[in-house]
């Protein structure tokens, strides 16, 4: 769970960080090779919020009992109209 | 005297006992009404308390087997109507009303129960701000609590589809009416937690107050609270408030906009994605024609010899972004076109496919701007490169060439060979002269005597 909410809290971190990085290269005194480093920077985060984007897979499950207790879950086929 | 009858001398319990027959007798069901006072609930759970109007009272008890399956709570003030029939207690020789069955007047014992609990929850603080979780904008487990059986899941179903492409929900089924379903709403919030789900939607259709009842209960309104997951409360129709709206984390007004609350538009967000790519882009060329301005003042002004490279390497790190840039929208693109083509043949929504349509071509036409925006830019960039030659031609090593000197380059073309030591033999290296430049191989070394 930590390690989930972890990795969750960089994905919206990523977000924010790509937000100031455009906020900075708005600046009007920004040198070129802050700008040059901002660029790299922001790049790299799209491709971060985009690789995490595409990663997850589609499913749709049941979560259950087992008989003996146990939590299972199973593939779930719901008709999306 | 002798004839008179003696008279009946009853006992103080025998006479009691009679009162209490007659009075059973004729107070046998009855329906009063009045407002509670003085009331009192002793350990055995059996409710005491007076039932008064503005000039006479009357005392009341109602027995737990009778007041167990009361919805809503008793208190001083109340104004109920009672149905219960009149008794004495012997032991004290007190008349009382044994209430059997109790309603609020003014309203319905529903929406009065409501109300208490909604007052009493509000003191304990579980309405506050501050308990409320973030719920996460991309969450990876989706964890759902209702009916399978539903239109409820379909729908939630149907507007994630249109979201998002890769989302895992988690159903857990429960009955969300009848008697269970309260307990059941509980172990399916606990069984979503431990199986680890980023964020919960506890989801009903519309209906009575009696149908959403389960949702009412105070044992699901402290289930939620101790939820360390956060909980989105989508619960009837838009008008419809209950409890586990007023505890949950957020509320959704239905089920299909807690679909949209519980997690990012995908295909909205790589839409913003690519235009803050494209704003940084542009941003980034003012500031490098900003520089390069400010660059050609100085070169003009005196010999700087370091600048030509310095913009070359600028200038590369550029190219190399940009080339990685489309690169990476292209993927997107790549894996966009293949999800879309499968939605053509799982989606028989038209508006969906037209959705989707256009969202491509929003998608097409923002790759086509940026890779126009890179060639034109790198024209661009080729006409200013020469500009800046031209300007350092006679100042530069380059012109040199002509006089009949050569340079020598590593076969990188980045490093020039200054020294003998800057090559092995056998190595391949480029000689660059005025008109053109000459691939060569070392085959031997001679070093200078000195």
């Amino acid at each position: 769970m930590a390690e989930k909410q972890k990795k969750e809290l960089d994905f919206e971190k990523a977000i924010k960080k790509l937000e100031s990085v455009v906020k900075d290269l708005e600046m009007e005194n920004i040198s070129l090779e802050d700008a040059m480093e901002k660029f790299e920077e922001g790049i790299k985060l799209s491709s971060f919020c985009l690789k995490k984007l595409n990663e997850a897979e589609k499913k749709i499950e049941e979560l259950t009992r087992s008989e003996d207790g146990k939590l299972i879950t199973k593939n779930l086929n719901i008709e999306d109209n | 005297m002798e004839n008179l009858q003696k008279p009946k001398v009853y006992s103080v319990s025998e006479l009691n006992s009679k009162i209490k027959t007659n009075l059973e007798s004729y107070f046998n069901d009855i329906w009063v009404e009045g407002e509670i006072s003085n009331f009192y609930c002793h350990k055995s759970r059996h409710m005491y308390f007076d039932l008064k109007d503005e000039y006479s009272k009357i005392k009341v008890v109602m027995f737990y087997r009778n007041n167990k399956d009361m919805v809503f709570e008793l208190e001083d003030g109340l104004h109920i109507i009672l149905n219960g029939y009149v008794s004495l207690y012997e032991k004290r020789g007190e008349y009382q009303i044994i209430a059997l069955d109790i309603k609020p007047v003014g309203k319905g014992s529903l929406i009065l129960a409501f109300e208490q609990l909604k007052e009493k929850l509000e003191k304990k603080g579980y309405f506050k701000k501050e308990l409320k979780k973030k719920i996460p904008i991309f969450p990876r487990k989706i964890g759902l609590a209702t009916s399978t059986g539903g239109a409820v899941i379909k729908d939630i179903i149907s507007v994630l589809n249109r979201r998002i492409d890769n989302y895992s929900l988690f159903v857990r089924n429960i009955n969300v009416q009848g008697l269970t379903s309260g307990s059941e709403i509980c172990e399916a919030i606990d069984d979503l937690c431990q199986y680890g789900v980023d964020v919960i939607i506890l989801a009903r259709g519309g209906g009575s107050i009696e149908d959403l009842w389960a949702f009412n209960t105070e044992v699901v309104a402290e289930k939620i609270i101790e939820c360390e997951v956060p909980v989105i409360s989508a619960i009837g129709h838009e008008t419809d408030f209950t409890i586990s709206d007023f505890v949950s984390d957020l509320r959704a007004a239905t089920p299909s906009v807690a679909g949209e609350l519980v997690i990012l538009n995908k295909f909205e967000f790589i839409k913003n994605l690519i235009s803050a790519v494209d704003k940084m882009k542009n941003l980034l060329i003012v500031i490098i024609n900003k520089n390069r301005r400010e660059v050609f003042f100085l070169i003009n002004r005196k010999v700087f010899l370091n600048s030509e490279y310095l913009l070359k390497k600028f200038w590369q790190r550029l190219d190399d972004l940009s080339l990685n840039l489309k690169r990476n929208i292209e993927g997107i693109i790549l894996s966009k076109r293949l999800v879309f083509e499968n939605f053509k043949y799982s989606i028989s929504e038209k508006d969906l496919i037209s959705k989707i349509r256009t969202f491509y071509i929003n998608l097409k036409n923002s790759y086509n701007n940026l890779d126009t925006g890179i060639i034109n830019y790198l024209n661009d960039k080729n006409i200013k490169l020469k500009m800046l030659m031209e300007n350092l031609q006679n100042r530069s090593p380059v012109s040199i060439l002509s006089k009949g000197f050569s340079i020598i380059y590593k076969k990188d073309k980045k490093t020039v060979v200054k020294s003998i030591n800057g090559v092995k033999t056998g190595e391949e290296v480029k000689i660059f002269l005025k008109d053109g430049n000459l691939l060569a191989k070392i085959l031997e070394k001679y070093f200078k005597k000195s």
